[in-house]
């Protein structure tokens, strides 16, 4: 199997207005809407948002299981509409439900999605080999599908994104109920594909492993992006770290927040009772001068917290809720 | 060509592991050859009754039976598989939509021969007596009868998405086709009302031409019928199988 190769240097995908209306029940539901977004190639991209923002549909679109309503794409330096095919043999998809056939080993499986790329017989025997060395899976590959457990079908569904040595993988919410050993297993896999070249996009809900995973992230909510960037771009630009100023009496909060307003490291200064929160640009460096200041004032607080603001800190500021919140309440 | 193969044969593995659907289709054909079939003999001697023995009559229709309840019921194999994902693993790779519709109606095809030997082996125990020629070409108006249902139900389990409504679907419409193709009895028995009815049943012209291939009645005028019929209806329900396979649905 010969892979085409797009043009160097282009990203590997470039989405411009991407929008999907689906008819429910005689009236129009705006999934997607109006999404641009550029991906380079060798990046990490995750797409972070609660269930229902259009995570899924817009990745459903990129790999081709789903038409466009309207916008125009790229993906591997092929056009989304029109060159569907050469889109295929070039990328890699692990849906949520990853689709291993149940009473089907996972060799088989495998082999069948080998053969599927139109490899022979001798070459997908090879190929899916030496995934499986690769990925130690050498144990479980001639049970059935049915008896592994949720980790190990995890990297089975993974292995079978690969067998076509895709240069762009896609991953739908790739840890989604998995215990916190095999989510760092999958972490480590992807990390690992992605040191080998394969540029990465993938959907999440996790805070977590968008923070961990991903060198460029998009926040999208209701069918839009509402944020994008690095993790620590996003954090930085949004929130701010957080200082937390703890007092005995509470009367010289006040006079706390007074010294500290006007200083060039402080955003906002915040009184809530007996603490003083404090939003500043670069938490490392503003406390301990904060801190002078305070002193040579007298009013040094008696306890201090320092906290980086997360990725639902930004998730807060753009859309007024968190998103712990919208994923606990589906 | 060789991906609607592979896919055949991922799905015959399958089936052989799993033979839930290959015997659920035969349990109730079964069930008639031993049940109802002895009950015939007492109205094999009525005037009317096409044939003088019972289960010379019962038996080619019961093989057009089974084609309803098993290729008639593939579409929750389908819908099983849109639901686990495999579908969707698939549609991302390069095989093309045709290919994978075909797979999943040649599994099907394989299945039914299978199904329709036991079922002719069974009815010979019975004291069926056939005309060899014409039951291999009776196993082909069975694959093709099963090349429209299976098309039909897969499609049906593509759109509802949901087993209970294609049950539903396909348990309403099955019963009175089977009953006015005249598996049962013969049409000839009813009110002129029926016999006008069952004439628009297309299985009334399968089950004809059934009896006459197994009795080497192989010139009747029916077996060219019942094979234009069904060429016409699969050629339709196929297309529409693989349109729905080409529109993002799955």
């Amino acid at each position: 199997m010969k892979a085409l190769t797009a043009p160097e240097g282009s990203p590997i995908i470039h989405a411009e207005r991407l929008s999907k209306t689906f008819a429910t029940r005689g009236h129009a539901v705006e999934a997607v809407r109006g999404i641009d977004l550029t991906v380079a190639e060798g990046e990490i991209f995750g797409l972070l948002g609660p269930n229902g923002a259009g995570k899924t549909t817009t990745m459903r679109m990129l790999c081709t299981l789903l038409l466009l309503t309207d916008g125009r794409a790229s993906v591997v330096g092929f056009d989304l509409e029109k060159e569907q095919a050469a889109i295929r043999r070039n990328i890699g998809y692990v849906g949520q439900k990853g689709g291993l056939e149940a009473v089907a080993t996972g060799r088989e499986n495998l082999m069948l999605q080998a053969q599927l790329y139109r490899m022979t017989h001798a070459a997908a025997r090879r190929t899916v080999d030496a995934l499986i060395e690769r990925l130690s899976l050498s144990e479980f590959a001639d049970r059935t599908a049915e008896t592994y457990s949720g980790g190990q079908r995890r990297i089975f569904d993974l292995a079978a994104g690969v067998v076509n040595a895709p240069r762009l993988l896609f991953l739908d919410e790739p840890t989604t109920g998995l215990d916190p050993q095999s989510r760092a297993r999958v972490w480590a896999e992807v990390s690992a594909l992605n040191a080998a070249g394969t540029s990465i996009f993938l959907t999440t809900h996790y805070l977590e492993e968008a923070d961990a995973l991903c060198d460029r992230v998009a926040i999208i909510d209701h069918g839009q992006i509402v944020a994008l960037g690095s993790p620590v771009e996003l954090k930085r630009q949004v929130a701010g770290d957080r200082l937390t100023f703890g007092y005995e009496n509470a009367g010289n909060v006040a006079a706390a927040s007074a010294v500290l307003t006007g200083e060039s490291t402080v955003l906002e200064t915040r009184v809530d009772g007996d603490t003083l929160l404090v939003y500043v640009t670069n938490g490392d460096e503003a406390l301990p001068l904060l801190m002078r200041r305070l002193g040579a004032a007298h009013t040094a607080p008696k306890t201090v917290q320092l906290a980086r603001p997360t990725l639902d800190d930004v998730f807060l500021k753009v859309t007024g809720r968190t998103l712990q919140a919208e994923s606990t309440a589906e | 060509m060789r991906d609607a193969y592979l896919i055949a044969k991922n799905e015959l593995i399958v089936t052989v592991r799993n033979p839930y659907w290959l015997f659920h289709g035969l349990v109730q054909p079964i069930i008639y050859l031993v049940l109802f079939a002895p009950l015939l003999n007492g109205v094999a001697g009525v005037p009317g009754f096409p044939a003088h023995n019972a289960i010379q009559f019962f038996a080619p229709g019961l093989l057009i039976m089974n084609v309803l309840f098993s290729a008639g019921f593939e579409g929750f194999t389908l819908q099983d598989k849109a639901e686990s994902g495999f579908l969707e693993r698939l549609r991302v790779t390069p095989i093309s939509r045709l290919a994978l519709a075909l797979g999943f109606i040649l599994q099907s095809s394989a299945t039914l021969l299978f199904q329709s030997l036991v079922l002719i082996v069974a009815s010979l125990a019975f004291g069926l007596r056939l005309d060899p020629p014409g039951a291999v070409i009776l196993l082909l108006l069975i694959v093709l009868i099963g090349v429209l249902m299976a098309s039909l139900s897969f499609t049906l389990g593509l759109m509802t998405r949901e087993g209970g409504i294609l049950a539903g679907i396909t348990n309403t419409f099955i019963l009175p086709l089977l009953i006015l193709s005249g598996v049962m009895l013969p049409i000839g028995f009813g009110p002129p009302i029926i016999q006008t009815i069952s004439r628009l049943d297309p299985f009334f012209y399968a089950v004809n031409a059934a009896r006459n291939l197994i009795n080497g009645a192989l010139s009747s005028p029916s077996i060219p019928v019942a094979f234009a019929v069904f060429a016409v209806l699969a050629a339709i329900a196929l297309t529409l199988f693989i349109r729905s396979m080409r529109e993002a649905v799955a």
